[in-house]
């Protein structure tokens, strides 16, 4: 179904001259997926599993930081197509084991070439127009894909600014970050916002050491290890087995998760594993419950309901 | 005082608002249940809705997710860090719109708890309880939403003339039924507009001691007392108290167990002659026995015979004088023996065939066997005080110890009576409660057709013309005449049965409301009434007078008494000075029903002289006078010679 919100514009590109179309697009599609291996340096040799200790309270609040974006192809002028999108960022903060919103912003974006975007005149207010470069191949797929890259960063920008914001109220709390902490120098340098990355696109070992890392137990989290690519803003990382695999792909139940590299990240690493072990349960109601914590899950429908 | 909102109206696709319900959302403490009247405002408009179901949910995919995140061990799920959303969802019926007009779908808006002046505008109770013509009767308080609202029934429509009758369903021994009815009697008697006339009650008790000690106050506690205080009424128990009973067999015991010393003063005996019984044969007598002919005769008794000299040279020469069941069964024999003696036409007496004749005087002579106690072979009539009822007053009919046969008498000659004297105008009281309970026996929708049950059906139909109001209360509401439930203004429910809630007949009941009745507490009852959208639950105090239980336990029956001293506490009762020993020396050596007899002519004409008069009525016994034995015929003159002589 499509957005509502996205009805005057496909009016004002019929009446520019434009041809209005309603496909939902699907998001995902801008990202960098493509498979690659960058061998990591391991900062707890040599490469093993490590048994998760019993979990402990975190002794502070928690929060769960995650963002959404609905994009939509509005229709097209004349062969440049142009891409509405909703996104939203927020974060809820745990007290007594209940969740509440703490922060959140919501934005609707439009993304084409800026000769398309002209036909739409002047947005309405809460609406933001992003110009795509003018040296993009006018092919339309190019044209898409760059308009999604571009929403990408739009939403991972307000990702940003609701981070933030809470840190401006609440120095203290745990922030769980759905995804990767590098893309802010901020994030990857607070010592108490742990980034949960589900994606495996790029592993960080091969031969025997991708095999130990992509068979972890349950329960046992893998040596510590530094991102090779992560040279401006360094992080640490390992995996974290949270479901067994036994049955399934190598990669169900395995989340890495990054911290600021610390001088105490290494060491609090075995309870950071356990804390983040016992946050399996609730299971989140998701096709990616075996990775997706319930705390983020819950960010992610608390927007989809409010934004 | 506004009060905070605990929720708000949702609407989507799958549960829109319609102008007659809503859906709205809270959080878990929202202090929301089945039964509560909440509030919405909104676009200008009122909506009051009372929540009749309830969903909870969570967020939880498969109930297999549950297993897996607890790793098999339900302990353990209260270990997780965060709880699951869990939604509360309501369900609720609108009460009323406010404008009334035009219809609406129920708009999205907050939703707060009623106030006392909402619950009063959401039941529209505001057009009888406020103003000159207040006539609001209490029958509990709303308490569903923590507010303690009283609910007040409108007298115009439980006593007419605009609706009228009560009824009340539920299990025996936990839905309170007869605590209901005597509460709401006491409420009704205090809160009843004199403007509106005069009232009084008359209730049947049917089993064991329940309605024999409506007078005797009983203790309550302070949460009772309160409810009584909050609803404006005053626990006292009826004050204006009479019970009236038949006699055991023996005639001369109460039937009932209300016979302690102590409250003798409020008993009054119940004794019916032949004249009160013929006039009411119908019930006696089944379809089947009153056919053309049978009607035919009994119409010449009670026109010709009964109460008359009737003179039958045929039979014997003077008239016969029918007062009792002894005269008539006299005049029976007779014809029969009459008819012996014919030689043709020997099966007919005044166009009755003996048969039917035989069959008369056999149901009329069960009617006084099984009902002995009730029905008096010597004239004597104890009977309720027609055209002297006394407004707020309080008539117990005790038949929970006699036959079934005479308990349909009972209820069929009461109730016609109440019906005749309102409809003269001449009863005392401008309008009757009558409270009947076991409605399944009495009004069942299988069985046989009754007297009884057309009685109920006429009085649940038209009695509310005549100011004749039935109160009346059963287990299943299901197999109880639909017309006689069906009439009844005002409905009812306390603690039901499942599998009763589970008929046809209570498909309007949401299943969140059916499974509040099935475990409803005592004191709470489901109400049904004309100005009420949909049933409200209500708590009601309890009755500050004796159950049946209790009174007998404090008040125990008495054993019964010999013949003899009963007659002396029935003669004592007219004069306390008469002595034992002048009692039992007048009635030594005489027949139970000569003396039984001369003690219905005391209570009939109360004389100045009990004693002398007692003993007048009673033969005279004429000394026996000594004679001497005969003294003999001399034989007479012997001869001797005579072979043949006798001597």
């Amino acid at each position: 179904m499509t957005d509502v919100a996205f009805a005057a514009l496909r009016r004002r590109l019929q009446l520019g001259g434009g041809r209005p179309a309603q496909q939902v697009t699907d998001a995902a599609r801008a990202r960098d997926d493509t498979p690659r291996i960058r061998v990591a340096e391991v900062m707890e040799p040599p490469l093993r599993a490590i048994r998760c200790p019993a979990p402990t309270p975190w002794g502070a609040p928690v929060a769960f930081l995650d963002g959404i974006q609905r994009t939509e192809l509005l229709g097209s002028v004349g062969t440049e197509p142009l891409v509405a999108a909703r996104i939203a960022a927020g974060v809820r903060c745990r007290t007594d084991r209940l969740l509440e919103g703490a922060v959140h912003r919501v934005s609707h974006v439009v993304v084409g070439r800026p000769e398309a975007l002209d036909v739409l005149g002047t947005l309405s207010p809460g609406w933001q127009a992003i110009p795509l470069t003018e040296d993009l191949e006018p092919h339309p797929y190019a044209i898409r894909d760059a308009a999604r890259a571009a929403i990408d960063r739009a939403r991972m920008g307000l990702e940003l600014e609701v981070a933030r914001r809470f840190r401006e109220t609440d120095r203290e709390a745990w922030l769980l970050v759905d995804g990767t902490l590098t893309s802010s120098p901020d994030w990857a340098t607070d010592p108490r916002m742990i980034g949960l990355v589900k994606s495996h696109t790029t592993l960080p070992f091969t031969g025997d050491d991708l095999e130990r890392y992509l068979t972890l137990p349950v329960g046992h989290r893998s040596s510590a290890y530094m991102p090779p690519t992560r040279s401006v803003t360094p992080i640490h990382a390992f995996g974290l087995r949270l479901w067994p695999f036994a049955g399934r792909d190598l990669l169900h139940g395995l989340l890495r998760v990054e911290r600021a590299p610390t001088a105490s990240a290494l060491v609090e690493a075995d309870l950071i594993a356990a804390r983040l072990f016992a946050e399996r349960a609730p299971l989140a109601n998701d096709p990616r419950a075996d990775r997706l914590l319930y705390g983020i899950h819950a960010v992610e429908r608390w927007l989809g309901a409010i934004a | 005082m506004s009060m905070p909102i605990i929720g708000q109206v949702l609407a989507t696709e799958l549960r829109p608002s319609t102008p007659h319900a809503f859906h709205f959302w809270t959080g878990r403490e929202a202090g929301a249940g089945i039964g509560t009247i909440v509030r919405v405002e909104a676009e200008a408009r009122v909506i009051f809705g009372v929540v009749t179901e309830a969903f909870a949910w969570s967020d939880l995919a498969r109930p297999l997710d549950a297993v897996i995140g607890a790793d098999g061990d339900p302990a353990s799920t209260g270990d997780a860090p965060t709880e699951r959303v869990e939604m509360r969802l309501w369900t609720a019926a609108v009460l009323r719109q406010l404008p009334e007009q035009p219809v609406q779908p129920v708009p999205l808006g907050p939703v707060t708890l009623a106030t006392d002046a909402d619950v009063r505008l959401a039941l529209r109770m505001e057009s009888y309880t406020e103003g000159d013509d207040a006539r609001g009767i209490p029958i509990g308080l709303y308490a569903a939403g923590g507010t303690g609202s009283p609910v007040l029934l409108d007298a115009d429509f439980l006593l007419g003339p605009e609706a009228a009758h009560f009824n009340i369903t539920g299990v025996s021994g936990l839905a309170t039924k007869t605590s209901a009815v005597t509460f709401l009697l006491s409420s009704l008697f205090q809160r009843f507009p004199a403007s509106k006339g005069t009232v009084a009650a008359v209730c049947f008790n049917v089993k064991g001691p329940d309605l024999c000690f409506l007078d005797q106050p009983a203790p309550l506690g302070e949460a009772d007392l309160a409810l009584w205080h909050r609803l404006g009424l005053s626990p006292t128990p009826f004050t204006d108290f009479t019970l009236h009973a038949p006699y055991k067999a023996d005639g001369i015991n109460l039937n009932t167990l209300r016979s302690h010393p102590d409250l003798a003063a409020q008993v009054e005996p119940l004794v019916w002659g032949l004249r009160e019984i013929l006039d009411f044969a119908e019930v006696v007598l089944n379809r089947d026995d009153v056919d053309a002919k049978a009607g035919a005769l009994l119409d010449f008794l009670a026109e010709r015979v009964v109460g008359k000299e009737f003179v039958a040279p045929e039979l014997r020469d003077r008239p016969f004088v029918v007062e009792s069941f002894a005269d008539l069964d006299a005049l029976f024999r007779a014809i029969f023996d009459f008819l012996e003696t014919q030689s043709r036409g020997g099966e007919v007496w005044r166009t009755h065939h003996v048969a039917t004749i035989r069959k008369v005087r056999n149901r009329l002579g069960n009617v006084a066997t099984r009902s002995k106690g009730l029905v008096t072979d010597d004239g004597a009539v104890g009977d309720l005080p027609w055209g002297r009822f006394r407004d707020r007053s309080v008539t117990v009919v005790d038949v929970a110890g006699v036959d079934p046969l005479a308990q349909d008498l009972v209820f069929a000659r009461v109730i016609s009576r109440l019906r005749e004297h309102l409809e003269r105008r001449d009863l005392g009281v401008d309008h009757v409660v009558v409270f009947v309970d076991e409605l399944n026996k009495y009004a069942a929708t299988d069985g046989a057709e009754t007297y009884v049950k057309r009685m109920l059906l006429d009085l649940s139909e038209r009695g509310r013309y005549l100011g004749l109001v039935l109160f009346s209360a059963q287990q299943f509401r299901s197999q109880v005449l639909r017309r006689v439930v069906g009439n009844a203004g005002t409905t009812v429910y306390g603690r039901m049965d499942s599998d009763e809630l589970a008929l046809p007949g209570y498909a309007t009941l949401p299943p969140a409301v059916k499974a509040r009745l099935a475990a409803l507490p005592k004191g709470e009852l489901l109400v049904r009434h004309p100005h009420f959208t949909h049933p409200v639950f209500v708590r009601f105090p309890r009755p500050p007078m004796l159950s049946g239980r209790e009174g007998v336990e404090r008040f125990p029956a008495a054993a019964d008494l010999p013949f003899a001293e009963a007659v002396v506490l029935r003669l004592r009762r007219h004069d306390p000075t008469i002595s034992r020993e002048a009692v039992q020396a007048a009635i030594s050596g005489r027949p139970e029903d000569e003396v039984r007899r001369a003690i219905g002519a005391v209570a009939r004409e109360r004389p100045g002289e009990v004693l002398e008069f007692f003993r007048a009525c009673l033969r005279r016994v004429i000394p026996a006078e000594p004679t001497a034995p005969p003294a003999g015929i001399r034989p007479l003159a012997h001869d001797g010679d005579d072979p043949f002589a006798p001597y």
